[in-house]
């Protein structure tokens, strides 16, 4: 046990020097550097495969699962794999990493699929929080899913299978929700609607482009409220509920718009709503589910719910949801249709066609320039998609569903329309 | 409308006074506030809806649930974890219950997947206990359902319940008595143990009752819980975490406040967060207001004192060389690995900077902070924030460093007046509403998009190239070890270490514990901030939601599992944070068990405070120990051996209190007792009369050669003392001989290092204190005897089944029955404190300074008592540093000095010159 005296003697100022001679480290060296560049043989590219996995929150402290966006992108990769590949290449589907709803997570997964396990390119991509777009967006990697936050839009790289859903001021905000609702109500005028959405910045954002969405379909803006506690839901909805039971000058508003994801808040929501005596329409994004339908007070409460899911609804005859069902009917057995089936299935769809038109000499870039440059694609699944304008706004489509007597129906096939700047 | 609101919000309410009344009686009772009250509401919640799903009807789920599994849950806990966390630093317990926190939900979660349950994710959509779906009702013109109805039931039932329990049955009597006085409880025979069973089983089950009574509201979320525990803790800060009934009440209102919140606020709603924010927010109002420490000043531990350093002795070179070779291996690696794996360890290393803060706030300070992550968050968001409005990016660094700086200062004045866990609360609720409100300002943050930040050059590379950012982020962790270093050993690092171990002593010695504090949490929130910075930059990006608070709470496990004293701990822990889940994925495990394996960090902390690393120096000085005991017996003829300073337990305190004691001190405290004992009549030369006895009467409770002490520090260097029944034995000596810790010995108070205590010729050295108790052995403390936050008369049930006897002998206590045993005067709490072994006479009475403090007539009276009790048989042993009203009743005296018995003998040999030998230390 040596200590030397004069070591005891040293004061803070010492300590702040190491600090600012640390940040000086750091920060001296600041500069901005150049973009990496790939370049040479595409990775992942073989003559007979092209290796593909995806990022999904199929867990997460909150429940919320997006995990069944791997089944329906493998049901749509065994198709075309079936049907002999692309190019002579089958896909090779590596499998969805779980990005536990962490930001973080996502990143780290992001670089594993495109370092480690060396993937072409990102399929299904289905996570809220996704945090590797920074990283694929540098590194010039595409990927494909459902493009529900910012980090999407105005990349080259980040392909929303319907668009960008988040677009900023000024670029096209969708209508078709709106303009939809108005037409199963037999037209807008005179009719009122509330928004309904949690105390966070990402729901208030979504309250700002649907109430724009009514608004343009002609419906008068009863209330857009953002009280709601976001972490978990509240344990009494009376407060919302008067507010809402008197929004429309005193009345009950005519549509309530909930912009909430999780069937525990709807849930609670309109079940409150509808002891309180409501007789209007209730409408949301998310309640498309027929597992809900299982719990007896679930299905109670969404009895009557117009839900407004972005593809055609496993109700259609459209011959392409027959060739959606068949596809996944082969890779998981009985299971349940939801929506992140759908949507692993129609961005794995964008991919492949995307892998077609880029033609058979693949790298990343050949595939990023031919999506880029004035691609459109049209299909009765989820509408259309042009790319690079959907890289910024969404693709105007969508559809409605009823549920009535415990079943859903189809109220309104998947229809396209204008968007609107968003303000 | 406003009825209605305040009629459902005690609704809402009722769910936050369940789970806070629990949560209050299980850290009143044991001293162990559980951060994992909500883990436990979730368990309780899932089982109740798997028992729901397999079949059984509703109330007979939520009664296995509530019932069975939630109080079983709880004594399991108690046994495995809570017991030894009772007695751990602060820093321990709460470490601990974190960990359980993050790892019971895991493991729920993680049995449901492999026995194949129905998933508890967010399709399960759980029922409650009443009709399904549930029937509307209308309750004095507010519409509720027959779920809310049930809950505010149950609630009222639990809160009557409660209250007949604690007031009006034994075991709440007894538990009261544990938490208004741990320590006399089990000097009146209380198993203080089995009480804290008993409150971790009620806790338990009350959170378990939340827990059911509110997953048909929030459903299967374990982040959900989560916040209904920062909710609950509200309540139960608010009930000063010391009373159940305004815990209760506290919760209620609660919920009518959020209501009127949600109801009349709506200017509020331009700040996102800021109305679900309130609970959270009357956390830190209620912590700052009403939870001023009353035993800790400025957020130390006294309790929290540093391991004994098992490699001192060990040379300097032969310390450094495992974290050489590991830092030229890691180079090799960085050199030649792939780059997938190399980023990897690059984001360890991110992480292991930012762990560094842990080193200097809590393993320096002494003090848990939880808003470490948000730290990170602030400067790395100001960085982003700063470098996209065009400043350049060495000031945008500078900036976010200054800005976690600035946020820790705000933390550390209101720092300075609370303590302890009082302090992690307030963190804990800083970190919230930095996530809640401060992070979700579209203008700081960039929505959820964030800010792009570029990559740092060196000039020839730059850190987009994982191998820079590892030598880099190496250079920066070598530079946070050096601040360390020094941090310990400049006169500031001496302040702060002064601080921690004695608070009252650094006061007085003229050190500032304001301000070596405030200094820490902003060096620590520097280092956080910078490593928040190369966090975003090794990223290239940075969100609000990128460092949630909740991972704060993981790596605080983390870095403590691996021991937080030093910067190494830091380092191996963040290598192993980022290591774990490749680990995970390379052995196909749930990302389940990652949370479980840091989350059983905590069960070990329970037992070794100072991580894995310090448990390696500890465990390889043991076999070093060994092996010379053993090369000493081949070698009997071989001198004494030199004791190494690596034996001594303290290198920095220890040599100056030995240097001062003869040398035979010294040797006695450290050599077996059987050896002592055959050297003693040599070693000592003052008076000591032979330990043999001369009186007919046999010897009742006996001392036989006790040593004794705290810690590193012994007391008592052999003491022997005997009472016969019917006889009053007097303990003189001065202020720090050692009587009371005689006296703690005697009671089974503390355990003794070596010797004997026998009470009628029965070995109970063992026996803990509740059990001597009740064998008869009573000890009234120093002090009063009597728990202040009881009646009288349930102080007197405490020792009595029957307090009226009690009452006839003192009468002026029967006046004062239902009064506060606190509010009664000095000389009315000693006769309640000898009052009950009047009725029921112990067989040994041992009383600390009885007359301390009072008025000289009822020192007269106390006196009387104890002749009274001699007359019925009673074994007296008066401990008294005045000696006069002692000798006056006394038979025999025993002189104590410096821990050892100087002479004894019959109260007629007692003169004038004696006592001043005894006293003044002069033979």
């Amino acid at each position: 046990m040596v200590r030397r005296h004069h070591e005891v003697r040293r004061s803070t100022a010492g300590l702040a020097g190491a600090l600012a001679v640390t940040l000086l480290l750091t920060g001296c060296a600041a500069e901005r550097r150049t973009p990496a560049t790939t370049g040479g043989a595409a990775p992942g590219v073989t003559a007979t495969t092209v290796k593909v996995g995806g990022v999904l929150t199929k867990t997460s402290a909150s429940g919320y699962s997006t995990k069944d966006a791997e089944i329906g992108a493998r049901a749509r990769f065994g198709r075309a794999n079936a049907e002999g590949g692309v190019h002579g290449r089958t896909i090779e589907f590596v499998g969805a990493e779980d990005d536990g709803q962490d930001a973080a997570k996502g990143d780290a997964a992001a670089r594993k699929l495109v370092q480690k396990d060396q993937v072409f390119a990102l399929v299904p991509v289905h996570a809220p929080n996704f945090g590797g777009a920074a990283f694929l967006e540098q590194q010039g990697v595409p990927w494909f899913g459902w493009a529900t936050g910012p980090q999407w839009c105005g990349t080259r790289t980040g392909f929303g299978y319907n668009g960008c859903l988040a677009p900023r001021k000024g670029a096209g905000s969708q209508t078709w929700w709106g303009r939809q609702m108005a037409d199963l109500l037999g037209g807008a005028r005179g009719k009122s609607v509330y928004v309904q959405t949690t105390d966070s910045s990402g729901s208030k954002y979504g309250g700002t482009t649907i109430s724009q969405s009514f608004a343009a379909a002609g419906f008068e803006l009863a209330g857009v409220n953002s009280g709601l506690p976001a972490a978990a839901p509240p344990p009494d909805w009376l407060p919302y509920v008067n507010k809402i039971m008197t929004s429309d000058g005193g009345e009950p508003p005519d549509v309530v718009v909930s912009v909430i994801a999780g069937t525990k808040f709807n849930v609670g929501l309109y079940a409150a709503l509808k002891r309180a005596g409501y007789r209007g329409v209730l409408t949301d994004a998310t309640s498309y589910d027929a597992a809900v339908l299982k719990d007896p007070a679930s299905a109670q409460a969404l009895e009557g719910v117009v839900a407004a899911p972005m593809f055609e609804p496993f109700e259609s005859t459209a011959p392409e949801i027959a060739a959606f069902k068949a596809d996944v009917q082969k890779v998981a057995p009985g299971a349940t249709l939801t929506q992140h089936m759908a949507i692993g299935y129609w961005a794995a769809d964008i991919f492949l066609d995307l892998l077609a038109k880029t033609g058979k000499d693949l790298t990343r870039e050949r595939f990023l320039a031919t999506a880029n440059s004035g691609y459109s694609y049209e299909n009765a699944g989820f509408g259309r998609i042009r790319f690079p304008q959907d890289h910024t706004e969404p693709n105007g489509c969508g559809a409605l569903v009823k549920l009535e007597g415990g079943a859903f129906t189809v109220a309104k096939s998947l229809k396209c329309f204008d968007n609107v700047p968003l303000k | 409308m406003i009825t209605g609101y305040l009629l459902s919000g005690l609704v809402t309410g009722a769910v936050f006074a369940v789970m806070g009344a629990g949560l209050t009686l299980s850290y009143a009772a044991t001293g162990v506030f559980n951060f994992a009250h909500g883990a436990v509401g979730f368990m309780a919640a899932l089982l109740f809806y798997q028992c729901d799903r397999a079949g059984l009807p509703p109330w007979l789920s939520a009664l296995l649930a509530v019932g069975l599994f939630a109080p079983a849950l709880g004594y399991v806990l108690h046994r495995a974890m809570f017991r030894g966390l009772a007695r751990a630093g602060e820093t321990a317990q709460i470490v601990a219950t974190i960990g359980l926190t993050i790892a019971l939900p895991a493991l729920g979660l993680l049995a449901v997947d492999l026995l194949g349950l129905p998933p508890a994710d967010a399709t399960a959509l759980p029922r409650g206990v009443g009709p399904h779906p549930a029937v509307a009702l209308d309750v004095l013109g507010v519409r509720l359902d027959t779920d809310q109805l049930i809950t505010f039931a149950l609630s009222a039932l639990t809160a009557a319940g409660l209250w007949a329990f604690l007031r009006h049955t034994p075991y709440g009597l007894r538990m009261r008595a544990s938490v208004d006085r741990r320590r006399l409880a089990t000097l009146r025979g209380v198993d203080v143990d089995a009480t804290s069973a008993l409150a971790w089983m009620l806790g338990s089950g009350l959170a378990g009752l939340a827990g059911v009574l509110a997953v048909p509201v929030i459903g299967l979320d374990a982040t959900a819980y989560t916040v209904l525990l920062f909710a609950s803790a509200t309540a139960a800060v608010f009930g000063r975490l010391r009373s159940v009934p305004w815990t209760f009440a506290a919760g209620l209102g609660l919920g009518v406040v959020q209501n009127l919140v949600a109801g009349y606020t709506d200017f509020l709603e331009q700040v996102t967060g800021l109305r679900t924010a309130v609970p959270v927010i009357l956390l830190f109002a209620g912590l700052v207001l009403l939870n001023r420490s009353r035993e800790r000043v400025a957020g130390s531990t006294a309790e929290d004192a540093p391991p004994p350093d098992h490699l001192a002795g060990v040379p300097p070179w032969r310390r450094r060389l495992p974290w050489a070779l590991a830092l030229a291996a890691l180079l090799a690696f960085t050199a030649v690995g792939p780059e997938y794996y190399v980023g990897v360890a690059a984001n360890g290393l991110v992480l292991a900077l930012i762990f560094c803060s842990f080193v200097v706030v809590t393993g320096i300070g002494g003090m848990v902070n939880l808003a470490q992550a948000s730290f990170a968050a602030m400067a790395a968001l100001t960085c982003g924030w700063a470098y996209a409005s065009g400043l350049p990016f060495f000031a945008a660094i500078l900036l976010g460093v200054l800005a976690a700086c600035a946020v820790g200062l705000l933390v550390a004045l209101p720092a300075l007046r609370l303590g302890g866990r009082v302090l992690t609360l307030a963190t804990l609720a800083l970190a919230l509403l930095a996530d809640q409100v401060l992070f979700q300002v579209d203008a700081f943050s960039n929505g959820t998009i964030g800010w792009p930040l570029p990559a740092l050059s060196l000039g020839f590379a730059d850190t987009s190239d994982p191998r820079v950012r590892v030598v880099l982020l190496l250079a920066l962790v070598g530079l946070a070890g050096l601040l360390v270093r020094n941090l310990e050993r400049s006169a500031s690092g001496r302040a702060i270490l002064a601080v921690r171990s004695s608070p009252a002593a650094a006061a007085t010695s003229g050190l500032s514990a304001p301000r070596a504090k405030i200094l820490l949490f902003v060096l620590a929130s520097g280092i956080a901030g910078l490593g928040g910075v190369l966090f975003a930059v090794s990223k290239e990006s940075i969100t609000a939601t990128d460092l949630p608070a909740f991972s704060g709470f993981v790596w605080l496990a983390v870095v403590v599992l691996q021991g937080v004293r030093r910067v190494g701990g830091a380092v191996l822990g963040g290598l192993v944070a980022a290591a774990m889940p490749e680990l995970l994925a390379a052995w196909g495990l749930s990302a389940h068990v990652g949370a479980i394996l840091f989350g059983a960090g905590g069960m070990v902390l329970a037992r070794h405070p100072d991580g894995v690393l310090a448990q390696f120096a500890e465990s390889r000085h043991r076999r070093r120990t060994r092996r010379r005991t053993r090369d000493q017996e081949t070698e009997p003829a071989a001198a004494p051996p030199p004791r190494d300073a690596a034996d001594r337990p303290s290198p920095s305190a220890s040599p100056t209190l030995d240097r001062g004691q003869p040398s035979s001190h010294l040797d006695r405290g450290r050599s077996s007792s059987a050896l002592d004992r055959g050297r003693s009549s040599s070693a000592l030369d003052r008076g000591r009369p032979s330990p043999v006895l001369d009186r007919g009467e046999p010897v009742l409770f006996r001392l036989e050669d006790v040593m004794a002490g705290y810690a590193d520090c012994t007391v008592l260097r052999g003491v022997e003392l005997s009472v016969r029944p019917g006889e009053v034995v007097a303990l003189l000596g001065a202020n720090g001989a050692g009587k009371s810790t005689a006296c703690a010995v005697a009671a089974g108070d503390l355990p003794v290092a070596a010797g004997r205590v026998l009470l009628d010729g029965q070995d109970v050295t063992a026996w803990p204190a509740h059990r001597r108790a009740r064998a008869g052995v009573l000890l009234a403390p120093e002090g009063r005897g009597v728990f202040p936050g009881l009646t009288v008369e349930e102080n007197l049930r405490t020792w009595l089944d029957d307090p009226a006897p009690a009452y006839e002998r003192m009468p002026q206590l029967a006046a004062r029955r239902a009064v506060l045993a606190g509010e009664l005067s000095g000389g009315e709490q000693q006769l309640l404190t000898l009052a009950p072994a009047l009725v029921r006479p112990p067989r040994v009475l041992i009383a600390d300074e009885p007359s301390l403090g009072l008025a000289p007539l009822v020192v007269r009276q106390v006196f009387e008592v104890f002749a009274e009790l001699r007359e019925r048989g009673v074994a007296l042993l008066l401990v008294e540093e005045k000696a006069t009203e002692a000798l006056a009743v006394a038979d025999r005296v025993a002189f104590m000095r410096l821990g050892r018995i100087t002479w004894a003998g019959p109260r007629s040999e007692v003169d004038a010159d004696r006592l001043t030998a005894a006293y003044l230390g002069v033979s």
